[in-house]
């Protein structure tokens, strides 16, 4: 899909394309059945799951805390290691950066492993602006480079496409017709890369943590393409997402436990590289030249709003995509921006200031809470949603016939006395449109239901009605209480007192 | 004697009185005897979950107003039960709403589980002999916890053939105005939920939130392949008293 | 010339990113409501667990769980009785594999091995025993590459390489076949114990490049169909000796 295609519709509109598109809703569900059980998997083998779930959201949640110290030690340690350490609070500074150096450098080509922040930064169109050729070399995003398309998975961009549409992009790069097989089509990939790495005049990295204690860069891979162009390009760029940072090596143990089960059920990925400035004297490989670029744009909004810092925390594993059953039936590019599933659903927003550019992202959710169970550090974003949805009401950007519907829910169920009449009216309204029970008619705000579902008929009698009748015939019926039940219900209510008394203990439920 | 009262939903109200109904009968077996305030109207979650927070807070102050003197209050729905503890963020400027809210929490329980954890009675000596199967709510099991109480109650009913329902824990697609509010893709989740229901070959679909039944059963007779559609309450009624 | 103009240039990149650091970090300690920290806070989550930091396996399990969990990730692991057939393993690989050439690091204990009177007509690199050479390219053009592991982890499978002047990235990460020698006595039992070690020796200590390596290269992005050998090595041994 186009930027501009993505940017002109609704998540409704785009939605609705990727529904009727059969491969891509199968494509999706296999891929994340797939990873889903993977998760579930990994996290039963390694036991104890709940406790390194909430160890990692204490660690990413102290860092966030602190990140102004963090960030501030982890530069003064990266560039003691010899690196070049630069800021950037928007994305046109970091693009600008980026582009600077490679116009220093006289670069024709840049070789990339996978990285989201330059996703974000649509680094790529701003080098090639300059002349200079940016080429992804992580298999996946290799795939959709080719066919002029964004990531639609967070871990794995390509599960859009089928193999015959692989097997034809790869055919056309190659120049020849290109066997259908894996084994063949990765064959010609590593070695056209295999070029690209060799020749490159720099290789630019994401970064999955940074280490402050020791101004260390850490990427965790499959393939092997980060350390390539970590190895073999003279100058290195990595840009890194200001919040993804831990205080020390030991934190990243619980990092390195929690994201590959997450992601793809792996104990670890094949590599787990820690990159700590560039190369040493007398070395014969590794960049002679790194610069790391510190990127904000739009992640220090969440800071200290106590709604949304959490949302810091995030790993970028996909776990909460692979369990979304939304992003099941649309898949990413419906989400319209960088970051797809309920965790895109939340960045969109959430990193922009102006709420008049926010879409209706946040409203493709059931709010099942899905993701919030299955998220490694255990970001509450189904509560995200929600908030994003409040403040939107709040600034003023409701819709009209949403918002009136609203006050007259509030004018109805403020008052139990015109809740009766309401139920009333209704019953009468909608008697007409009643067969057997149910309501099938495509009426007013009832259409997006019964496009799907018929609609029940209000009962004849609501409950409160019944109630009076009900309530005599009961009086008939009551059997004695047996002792037990008595005792049970002075049980509970004693231990409602009890921890009432001890109060601050008496936050339950997760609050 | 201790005050039971009844929070029987907007849902209840309006579509599945006999939920309700059954619910009170059940309570009524065991010596308990409900009230109904009829202060109440909605637990406010359509206002909440679409951002609405005045609006719901308008709902909201009827279930405070309510079931304030109340020692337990028994809902048949898990979703609307747990809304109760987002009251905390809906009333946070306003600390004695906040105080009664808390107290209100702290007391409320959905049907399974005031049968399971508060009364301690699995087993209601209830005979249904058909092939069920039950897709737990999403708010009800995750959010509110409630995971293994309504199974325990099935699988004591004499007859029952419970079901295993592939993809589960997989969301139905109601969400309240979701399912209008995006409907196509509302559309889409029920239609694989109710793929997974027809697989199973049950011929009763039960649950513990009318929504999802409402949803899922409601898209099984629009496919023209309907099931009959119980509450959990409802199944169990039927299944002590044969009625 | 060019390169003054250059490194003045990037002098001057990096006193305007030093500037802009100071702003930047004094809006973030704007954001969070407070005074900039200066002073390490207290870290009281630092690190996996406590009981996490209990697992410790014996040396044997430490070795069985290794190989285990190596060729379930698509690696090739052996426990051989020495140097001696460690080296008698290589040089049977690589003329199974045909190569041409084979490259391992600069160290004492592969030199050892004895690789080159082992493997006649094969050429057998010492990484940049000659910097005059271009040894990305000498690596690239290699069948084999052979390392020593600085340390090894058993709970993930991990070979642990460290970078230096005689133990380039390259030789690990180039040719299409790798083979490892592990000493027994640098097998831990968790990552963290590896882990740490980084922490406690800091920052003046760490080489340019640590590289954790658990198996072979690999990818699923073609329709989840998983292959291997994608840009790394498809072949990887993991040789388990005593020292």
């Amino acid at each position: 899909m186009s930027a501009a295609e993505t940017a002109a519709k609704t998540v409704k509109q785009r939605a609705e394309k990727a529904l009727r598109d059969d491969f891509l809703r199968q494509a999706v569900r296999f891929t994340t059945d797939r990873l889903r059980s993977a998760r579930l998997q990994a996290a039963q083998d390694q036991g104890n799951w709940e406790a390194w779930r909430e160890r990692g959201r204490q660690i990413r949640s102290h860092t966030i805390a602190h990140l102004d110290y963090y960030l501030n030690q982890f530069a003064e340690n990266a560039r003691a290691n010899g690196a070049h350490v630069h800021f950037a609070e928007t994305a046109e500074e970091a693009v600008r950066i980026v582009q600077a150096i490679a116009e220093r450098k006289g670069a024709r080509a840049v070789a990339k492993s996978k990285s989201m922040v330059t996703e974000e930064l649509h680094l790529n169109k701003a080098l090639e602006d300059i002349g200079v050729q940016a080429i992804e070399t992580d298999l996946g995003e290799y795939i959709i480079q080719l066919a002029g398309e964004t990531p639609s998975h967070i871990i794995i961009p390509s599960i859009h496409k089928t193999r015959r549409q692989v097997a034809d992009l790869l055919s056309r790069e190659a120049g020849e017709e290109l066997p259908t097989d894996t084994p063949s089509l990765a064959a010609f990939v590593r070695r056209r890369l295999r070029e690209v790495f060799l020749t490159a005049d720099i290789g630019m990295t994401g970064c999955n943590f940074a280490i402050a204690e020791t101004g260390s860069i850490v990427v965790f891979e499959n393939e092997g393409n980060a350390r390539m162009v970590s190895t073999v390009p003279k100058t290195q760029i990595t840009l890194m997402g200001m919040e993804r940072i831990i205080p020390t090596w030991a934190d990243l143990e619980v990092m390195a436990t929690l994201l590959p089960r997450s992601a793809t059920g792996q104990r670890l990925t094949v590599y787990m590289s820690g990159i700590s400035g560039p190369r040493r004297p007398g070395d014969g490989d590794g960049p002679e030249e790194l610069h790391i670029v510190i990127v904000d744009n739009g992640r220090s909004l969440q800071l200290g709003d106590p709604e949304f810092q959490e949302l810091l925390n995030c790993i970028r594993c996909g776990a909460c995509l692979n369990v979304c059953p939304v992003y099941r039936h649309i898949g990413g590019h419906a989400y319209g921006g960088t970051y797809t599933g309920p965790i895109g659903a939340v960045l969109k927003p959430a990193f922009r200031k102006n709420v008049a550019e926010w879409d209706d992202v946040a409203d493709a959710s059931s709010l099942c809470g899905a993701c919030a169970e299955a998220c490694p550090v255990k970001i509450p974003l189904h509560d995200m949603l929600v908030s994003l949805r409040r403040r939107k009401v709040e600034a003023g950007y409701a819709k009209r016939p949403e918002a009136l519907a609203m006050k007259t829910y509030a004018a109805v169920m403020g008052d139990a006395g015109r809740l009766k009449r309401a139920l009333r009216l209704g019953r009468l309204a909608l008697k007409p449109f009643a067969r057997d029970g149910v309501i099938r008619a495509r009426i007013g705000p009832l259409a997006g239901w019964t496009r799907h579902r018929v609609f029940p008929a209000p009962a004849g009698e609501p409950f409160r009605e019944r109630w009076a009748s009900l309530q005599r015939e009961l009086e008939r019926e009551l059997a004695p209480a047996a002792p037990v039940v008595r005792q049970r219900l002075e049980e509970a209510l004693r231990r409602r007192k009890r921890s009432r008394e001890t109060e601050g203990g008496a936050k339950r439920n997760g609050g | 004697m201790m005050k039971v009262s009844l929070f029987i939903t907007c849902l209840c109200d309006a579509f599945y009185p006999r939920v309700g109904e059954a619910m009170v009968r059940l309570l009524a077996r065991h010596g308990i005897r409900t009230d109904f305030p009829s202060a109440q109207t909605c637990c406010g979650q359509p206002a909440f979950n679409s951002g609405y927070w005045e609006e719901a807070r308008a709902a909201a102050r009827t279930l405070l107003d309510a079931f304030g003197d109340s020692d337990f209050v028994v809902s048949p729905s898990g979703s609307c039960v747990h809304m109760l503890h987002r009251y905390r963020e809906l009333f946070r400027d306003d600390p004695a709403a906040l105080a009664r809210a808390e107290e209100l929490c702290g007391k409320t329980y959905e049907f399974a589980q005031f049968f399971v954890d508060v009364l301690g009675i699995d087993d209601l000596g209830a005979k249904f002999p058909h092939k069920v199967t039950y897709p737990p709510s999403c708010h009800g099991s995750r959010l509110l916890g409630v995971r293994d109480e309504p199974e325990r109650l099935l699988r004591n009913v004499a007859g029952l053939e419970l079901v295993p329902l592939p993809y589960a824990e997989d969301c139905c697609g109601f969400g309240g105005t979701f399912s209008v509010k995006m409907s196509d893709i509302s559309g889409a989740m029920v239609a694989e939920k109710a793929d997974h229901v027809l697989e199973t070959e049950a011929e009763v679909l039960t649950g513990s939130d009318m929504g999802c039944l409402m949803n899922i059963g409601g898209h099984l007779r629009h496919r023209g392949r309907p099931l009959r559609v119980l509450h959990l309450a409802e199944l169990l009624y039927e299944g002590v008293s044969g009625a | 010339m060019a390169d003054d103009a250059y490194r003045q240039w990037l002098a001057e990149l990096d006193a305007e990113s030093r500037r802009k650091q100071q702003a930047f970090l004094e809006r973030l300690a704007a954001k969070l409501g407070r005074p900039r920290v200066t002073e390490p806070p207290p870290h009281p989550f630092r690190g996996a667990p406590d009981f996490w930091k209990e697992y410790e396996l014996s040396p044997e399990e430490r070795i069985a769980r290794f190989i285990a969990n190596f060729q379930a990730a698509g690696g090739h692991a052996f426990r051989l009785s020495g140097l001696e057939e460690a080296a008698r393993f290589i040089a049977d690989r690589a003329r199974e594999l045909g190569v041409s050439a084979v490259i391992r690091q600069d160290e004492p204990l592969l030199a050892g091995l004895g690789l080159e009177s082992l493997l006649s007509g094969v050429e057998v690199r010492v990484w940049n025993d000659d910097p005059a050479e271009d040894w990305i390219a000498r690596a690239a053009g290699a069948g084999l590459g052979v390392i020593l592991a600085d340390f090894a982890v058993a709970h993930t499978a991990s070979i642990v390489t460290l970078s230096a002047r005689g133990k380039g990235r390259s030789v690990s990460l180039l040719p299409p076949a790798l083979a490892a020698i592990v000493p027994t006595g640098r097998l831990y039992t968790r990552l963290g114990e590896v882990l740490s070690r980084f922490d406690e020796t800091g920052r003046e200590a760490l080489p340019a490049g640590i590289h954790f390596i658990s198996g072979p290269s690999r990818s699923a992005d073609i329709e989840n169909d998983l292959t291997i050998g994608v840009h790394g090595p498809g072949i990887v041994y993991a040789l388990i000796v005593d020292m």
